[in-house]
């Protein structure tokens, strides 16, 4: 055996020098560098994004667009303004399946709804883009004190928008206020209360950090009233009722930036003065997409109509219903469709932007708030002032309780289709069942809706699922 | 007289006693650069001497040893040699090695089984053929994709269990080049080998175990495939013309309730829900449609019979030294949908070898092109031929204009109006160039170039759009994807053969270098002056750029190889391999991989030739080695930010791109395997069986997450380890071999098991709801079904908790496991004279969803399966399906998810199918003078025995169309 292993060695000079050959080619190639790669130039770190102001603004603005195409609010038919009209006594679906509005409509939603679970992964998607914000500017040296102030502001602002919704459609849920994943993918249900202490929290700071002007032109960012509606709005449904009338006035005191304009035709176009906040269109042209959604032109309609019970409301010279609404004919069938936003189509330049944050709100917040805590004279004042722009007389309520019930009333005809407002009034005044438990599909347990099942089933701490599902 | 050393002209046919033999190699013993081959019609002409002796030799035959004896006309019988197929090489990848010395698991296919198959793909062709080897179509569009997986699935991550490809040594990315909103008709991902000719493959090899697939390191852990194109054969210039006609029609359909049936569970629906007013939406039953029309949908949208056209052109021929191939083919395919739509594939292949007269330089060159264009229906009619109330409206209106039935419906046809339409353009070179050092010493390179570029859009114009709505182009819309792939490879390697004494040894070393680079971009366009200017993205009023990135990948490798075999008997192969890849963070990018194999053929003792005489061939191997796993995409491990399509006040935003997690590493797999290889009676039976038992750890997974987190995953290395074992059998008998007629059948088993062996902190894990510790990881939990309530007609669940309510996270403890438990083929091959009849059949036992997965709640505004007639009505009822609901019964609705999530919903889905028949003729030589001819007649999927609830039962993507059937006449003409 040795003999043979000699003899090769000796047979195989040339081999062995090949080989020793590659090994050298090997080991100059070799350096690691070889599969080190740039980084790719579609994308940029984390930490560049936040030492330019265009780029951390980019960042910001981002969220909005993300509202607009995929948020809770979103214009769309998978917007609570469609769904949730759908779900209490604003809309009728004629679109049928299960992907559609027509399981809101019948209130029989299960917790695999795919636009239940793509609503919730949205909003924290939007919502850990915020925590990102907030990171990045707390970590950034270039960006200058007073833009920190405006992005840290306006991303508490959308972290607190977000959880807003998320507590009053589901409940308990988690308020999520870190990047970290390996924390949020163990999140635990926060109570309803603690989750609003969390929301209120994040939007006082926000008020102090947003400047009282708009960064932007036609009010598409942010300020410091918006976050003000927002917390108003949030005192009015926790019971808050001075904190929700003080919040609204700080608004409402705003005189130089909100001015009430009586004209109807005003209010959903894009330079309204009664504005607080609204989302940029797409591009230039592009008009809303509730616009998109609910004008329909010949019938049966494609996807919703507005429902006899909303249009039957409407008291006879209520100029909302003709300014609002409009009727469409096949000549036997009669349909109604939401016409606060006139445009459908493109246009030349855009003429509406999708309102979040209205003045009349405001009032109507305000007069709540005023009823409820005995100021009945300044609760009607507030109220009276929507009613006469409708073309409405002075209200006949006369005590606290029956005010109260003129201005959900109130609300109802002003608010529809607008994300919801009419389904959260029903539910935080304890009219829900009353309202709409003649609804086939509803149950009393229907007050919210179900969490993702996807989310249970891959957060075993999530635990439990809403009542009923 | 002539002189015994003069030159004469010598010629004569070869044959294997009935047909001639073409290419067969012919050399004049002793003489270099003597050696002609036969042509077509199996003749020969060389100039020999009257003394010479010829060599006469072919594979699959016995070399013939032929004295010229002072003929002119020499002609030569050769006797069919078995074993000599012991004797083909057989392709590893980096090295070839002799079928009978190979220590790893390398399962064959070559282009004579390939060629009876009327397939476009070529995984098409391998189906049931392969044991361990298990392929399903995923849809019956043409250009669609299928789902290969060699030995089980081994990673968690779904789109982590492809093998590498290797085209004549040119790794072919299999990473995606479709997008989900331009490739809607074809569900997953586009097959890479719809690039590839089947036609153009001369071998097809699977490397499995370990032993085999070391050498490939990191990319080897899900098995690899090699596929080895045509070349040229020296000899007579030959051109061969394959033609063929072939028609495709849906397999099985799902039986469906009649307009009757229908209409009665509709009515029962409502009732049941407590409506007497039937709702203003319900066109079906409120009297807005007729109540009694009925139409077969599934007929009427996927009834229809697709086209298949093909035609290939060969020309091969060139001498010893120099031999070329290049070949042509167009194919084109039409859809079982209505409307025109067509699948049109063409290619070049082209291959080129020269070498050198003292045989120590040898290049070779092989690149291929193909073009392929789709277009399809902007989505599959399938799911909507199921769904559509069978007494919905006609079709089209007394003008032959669509009906639109005043709004009430959404005209299926109305869908052809929008366009999934492709194009895809690639191109794969390699060159292989080899010196000889010295002896038994060889410097290798291979040089290779992929360009693959593809095109895909999905158009929806406003025509599709009832026109009472009043669309115009303003509405239409189309998305956009471009895809530009280039790779590029260098691998130089080492190769020293010695043999000293008893021993052999062989080296293989060598190197990688290796650069890809993907450039995408994805745009969305609305709003067009004009219908016709879909295309145009400047006549767009709102273009919009989704994405415009370019990934790099660069992977870099140093691989070797020992091989000593001692005595011709014991046979030791040593792998390893050193991979770094950029896909890992810093720090992460290189790991080791390596197996050793042996072999022992023990047949060869003397102990067993002595005694044991009908033992042909007897062989004991077995192989322990890792590979690894890298598919994961680039650039996960950073932390970055990229534009997110939308514009906000004029700004295009910048959103968070992923969770990112820096410390991800490489998978890694451990495979052994042992097997047993025996032939007897002079190799006409041949048994294989092998054992093999990979385990795949430290498993990189896109770890699912709730959404709280902000993403639905992250990259992220789990503690798990998964096992897959199993037994393949193969098994190859020449039961009849007469000089006119030949039978053979092979059959080939698989036995698979799947495992995961252990997932610390499973229960906290997203896992929790998809994984068992102990069970394989293609099982599903489900909910246990305990019939129907009989009071409340509504299907009831085991309350696993007993919480006394059902939920999806805590209630599914009933696994069931989705990957088949064995499957195989059978294929018989008869031959007399000129004909041949080829049958193949294939058997899986596997489990599967039935149609209760995927109708949704019986009673809806959608049709159901004709067995669903059978539900509740009234209490005391004993009814198979739950009662109907109109879609307000939220219980029941409920109820019927939980069904469909269920054991009820899981059925046997095994079944034997004859998946292919071929037969062919070649015409007797005298009828053709000038060519040689042939016909065939094959077929593909003709039959299926199977007692499954629901469509076809190999298919697993429910609610697509499923494979077809396809018969095809076909015509061969060489001369």
């Amino acid at each position: 055996m040795n003999q043979e292993i000699y003899i090769f060695v000796k047979r195989n000079k040339t081999m062995l020098f090949s080989a020793w050959l590659v090994a050298l080619c090997g080991i100059l190639f070799s350096c690691d560098s070889f599969v080190d790669t740039d980084q790719p130039n579609s994308q940029l770190t984390s930490s560049a994004v936040f030492e330019s102001k265009a780029t951390a603004e980019a960042a910001m603005t981002d969220i909005y667009a993300q509202i607009r195409e995929n948020g809770i609010i979103t214009g769309k038919l998978s917007g609570i303004g469609n769904l949730m009209g759908n779900y209490s006594d604003e809309l009728i679906a004629y679109e049928t399946g299960s992907y559609s509005s027509e399981p809101f409509y019948n209130n029989s939603i299960l917790a695999s709804n795919a636009l239940i679970s793509s609503m919730w992964n949205s909003a924290y998607n939007q919502i850990y883009a915020a925590n990102a914000v907030i990171n990045g500017v707390d970590n950034s040296i270039a960006l200058a004190v007073a833009d920190k102030s405006q992005l840290k502001g306006e991303a508490l602002f959308v972290r607190a928008l977000n959880h807003f919704y998320l507590v009053n459609i589901f409940g308990d849920v988690p308020y999520v206020a870190t990047t970290d994943y390996k924390a949020n993918s163990v999140a635990t249900r926060m109570t309803t209360i603690e989750v609003y202490n969390k929301v209120i929290a994040d939007l006082k700071v926000a008020i102090d950090l947003l400047p009282q002007d708009y960064v932007s032109a036609n009010r598409v960012r942010p300020n410091k009233a918006t976050a003000q509606a927002l917390l108003a709005r949030v005192y009015l449904y926790t019971g808050a009722w001075s904190e929700a009338s003080n919040m609204a006035s700080a608004v409402l005191n705003n005189e130089s930036l909100y001015v009430w304009d009586e004209n109807l035709d005003n209010i959903f176009l894009k330079e309204s003065t009664t504005t607080i906040w609204q989302l940029a269109p797409a591009y230039e042209g592009h008009n809303t997409e509730e616009g998109m959604v609910f004008i329909f032109s010949s019938g049966p309609p494609p996807t919703v109509a507005l429902t006899n019970e909303l249009m039957s409301s409407f008291t006879a010279g209520d100029l909302r219903k003709s300014h609002w609404t409009l009727a469409v004919t096949d000549g036997t069938d009669t349909w109604y469709h939401a016409f606060k936003y006139k445009e459908k189509t493109d246009t030349g330049a855009t003429t509406e932007y999708s309102i979040i944050f209205r003045l009349a709100e405001q009032y109507l917040i305000r007069a709540e708030a005023r009823a409820q805590q005995g100021d009945l004279i300044g609760a009607k004042e507030d109220l009276n002032k929507i009613r006469h722009t409708a073309g409405l007389t002075d209200t006949s309520a006369d005590n606290a309780s029956d005010i109260v019930d003129a201005i959900i009333k109130e609300r109802r005809l002003e608010f529809f289709t607008e994300h919801g407002q009419r389904f959260f009034d029903l539910k935080r005044t304890g009219k829900l069942d009353a309202v709409i438990g003649n609804k086939l599909g509803w149950n009393s347990s229907d007050s919210l809706w179900p969490l993702p099942q996807s989310e249970l089933q891959v957060n075993p701490y999530l635990k439990p699922q809403n009542p009923g599902y | 007289m002539q002189s015994p050393h003069q030159q004469n002209q010598i010629n004569g046919t070869v044959t294997d006693g009935t047909n001639p033999l073409t290419g067969v190699t012919i050399s004049i013993k002793g003489k270099r650069n003597s050696t002609v081959s036969s042509d077509f019609n199996g003749q020969y002409i060389l100039s020999a001497t009257a003394t010479d002796t010829l060599l006469v030799s072919f594979i699959g035959f016995k070399t013939a040893i032929v004295p010229i004896s002072g003929r002119k006309i020499v002609n030569v019988q050769l006797q069919e040699d078995i074993t000599s197929l012991q004797e083909v090489r057989v392709n590893a990848g980096y090295y070839t090695v002799k079928e009978s010395e190979r220590t790893g698991s390398i399962a064959k296919i070559s282009s004579k089984d390939i060629e009876k198959q009327p397939v476009t793909n070529i995984l098409a062709a391998m189906q049931g053929r392969m044991a361990g080897v298990s392929i399903t179509q995923e849809t019956g569009v043409p250009g669609g994709g299928f789902n290969i997986n060699i030995r089980g699935v081994n990673s968690l991550r779904t789109d982590g269990n492809a093998p590498l490809y290797i085209i004549d040594g040119v790794p072919y990315s299999s990473d995606p080049i479709s997008y989900r909103q331009t490739s809607t008709t074809i569900p997953g991902e586009s097959n890479p080998l719809n690039s590839i000719n089947p036609s153009d493959i001369e071998n097809l090899e699977i490397l499995k175990d370990a032993d085999a697939t070391a050498i490939y390191g990191s990319r080897g852990a899900n098995g690899v495939v090699l596929i080895t194109t045509k070349k040229g054969k020296a000899g007579v210039t030959s051109f061969t013309i394959n033609t063929s006609h072939a028609t495709g029609t849906v397999t099985r359909m799902l039986d469906m309730m009649n307009t009757q049936q229908y209409l009665k569970m509709r009515r029962q629906a409502f009732a049941n829900d407590g409506i007497t007013t039937y709702p203003s939406n319900a066109y079906d039953v409120n009297g807005r449609w007729d109540q009694n029309r009925y139409t077969d949908w599934q007929k009427e949208l996927t009834g229809g019979t697709a086209d298949i056209l093909s035609m290939q052109g060969t020309v091969s021929g060139g001498s010893e030294q120099t031999r070329f191939l290049l070949s042509g083919n167009y194919r084109t395919e039409s859809t079982v949908f209505p409307g025109d739509f067509l699948y049109k594939k063409g290619g070049a292949h082209l291959s080129l070898d020269h070498k050198s007269e003292s045989n120590k330089f040898r290049i070779s060159f092989s690149g291929g092109y193909t073009a392929q264009k789709n277009d399809l229906p902007w989505t599959d009619l399938t799911l909507l031929s199921r769904n559509l109330a069978p007494n919905a409206p006609a079709l089209y209106d007394a003008q032959g204009n669509l009906n639109w039935e005043n709004s009430t419906w959404q005209n299926p046809l109305s869908n052809l109006e929008g366009k999934n339409r492709s194009e895809t353009y690639d191109l794969v070179a390699s060159t292989l160039m080899t010196f000889q050092l010295a002896k038994g010493i060889e410097f290798k390179s291979s040089f290779g170039f992929t360009d693959l570029s593809s095109d895909a859009s999905r158009t929806a114009p406003s025509t599709m759009y009832n026109p009472a709505y009043n669309y115009g182009s303003e509405y239409s819309s189309i998305f956009k994807n471009t895809l530009g792939r280039q790779s590029w490879i260098v691998e130089p390697q080492l190769n020293w053969h010695s043999a000293f004494g008893r021993s052999e040894i062989d080296v293989l070393l060598g190197s990688t270098f290796q650069n890809q680079q993907t450039k995408t971009r994805i745009e969305e366009a609305s709003g067009f002056t004009s219908n016709s200017l879909i295309y145009d993205l400047t006549s767009a009023s709102y273009l919009s750029v989704e994405s415009d990135e370019m990934l790099v990948y660069k992977y870099q490798a140093f691989y070797g190889r020992f091989n000593y075999t001692f005595s011709n008997k014991y046979i030791l192969n040593l792998t390893g391999r050193r991979d770094g890849s950029s896909r890992f963070g810093p720090g992460k990018q290189f790991a080791n991989f390596g197996a050793i194999g042996a072999a022992w053929l023990f047949y060869r003792e003397k102990w067993i030739e002595n005694n044991v005489s009908f033992l042909s061939f007897g062989k004991l191997r077995g192989s322990y080695g890792t590979t690894g796993n890298d598919q994961i995409g680039d650039y996960q491990f950073l932390d970055t930010y990229s534009s997110s399509g939308y514009e906000y006040q004029g700004v295009h935003g910048l959103q968070p791109l992923r969770l990112y997690n820096p410390n991800f590493g490489w998978e890694t797999n451990k495979k052994l395997e042992a097997a047993f290889e025996l032939g007897f009676l002079k190799d006409r039976v041949m048994l294989t069986t092998a054992w093999y038992q990979n385990r795949s750890s430290n498993q990189l997974v896109g770890l699912p997450l709730p959404g709280t987190t902000g993403f639905t995953t992250i990259q992220s290395n789990l503690d798990a380890t998964v096992q897959n074992n199993g037994l393949e059998i193969t098994l190859r008998t020449i039961n009849i071999q007469k000089p006119n007629f030949n039978w053979t059948t092979s059959f080939n088993l698989s036995v698979a098991k799947n495992k995961l062996l252990s997932f610390p902190g499973l229960e906290g894990s997203p896992y929790k709801n998809d994984y068992v510790i102990g069970q394989p990881i293609t099982i599903r939990k489900l909910f246990h079904s305990t019939g129907i309530n009989p009071q409340t007609g509504i299907y009831e669940f085991a309350d696993i908790n007993g919480d006394g309510q059902i939920s999806y996270a805590d209630d599914r403890e009933t696994v069931r496991n989705f990957s088949p438990k064995y499957f195989g083929g059978l294929h018989n091959q008869f031959t007399y004279k000129g004909w041949q009849l080829d049958f193949l059949f294939q058997f899986v036992k596997q489990l599967n969803f039935n149609f209760a997965s995927t109708q949704g709640y019986a009673g809806t505004f959608r049709n159901q399966p004709a067995e669903i007639v059978n539900s509740w009505t009234q209490p005391g009822d004993n009814a198979q399906y739950q009662i109907y609901t109109s879609g307000v019964n939220q219980e029941a609705m409920q109820a019927s998810e939980y069904y469909a999530e269920s054991d009820a919903a899981v059925s046997d889905a095994s079944y034997i199918r004859l998946k292919n028949i071929s037969l062919s003729y070649d015409l007797p030589q005298e009828w053709l003078k000038i060519m040689h001819c042939k016909i065939s007649l094959q077929a593909q999927n003709i039959f299926t025995i199977t007692s499954y609830k629901g469509a076809d039962p190999e298919f697993r993507e429910a609610g697509f169309l499923p494979p077809l059937r396809i018969v095809s006449a076909g015509f061969q003409f060489t001369f």
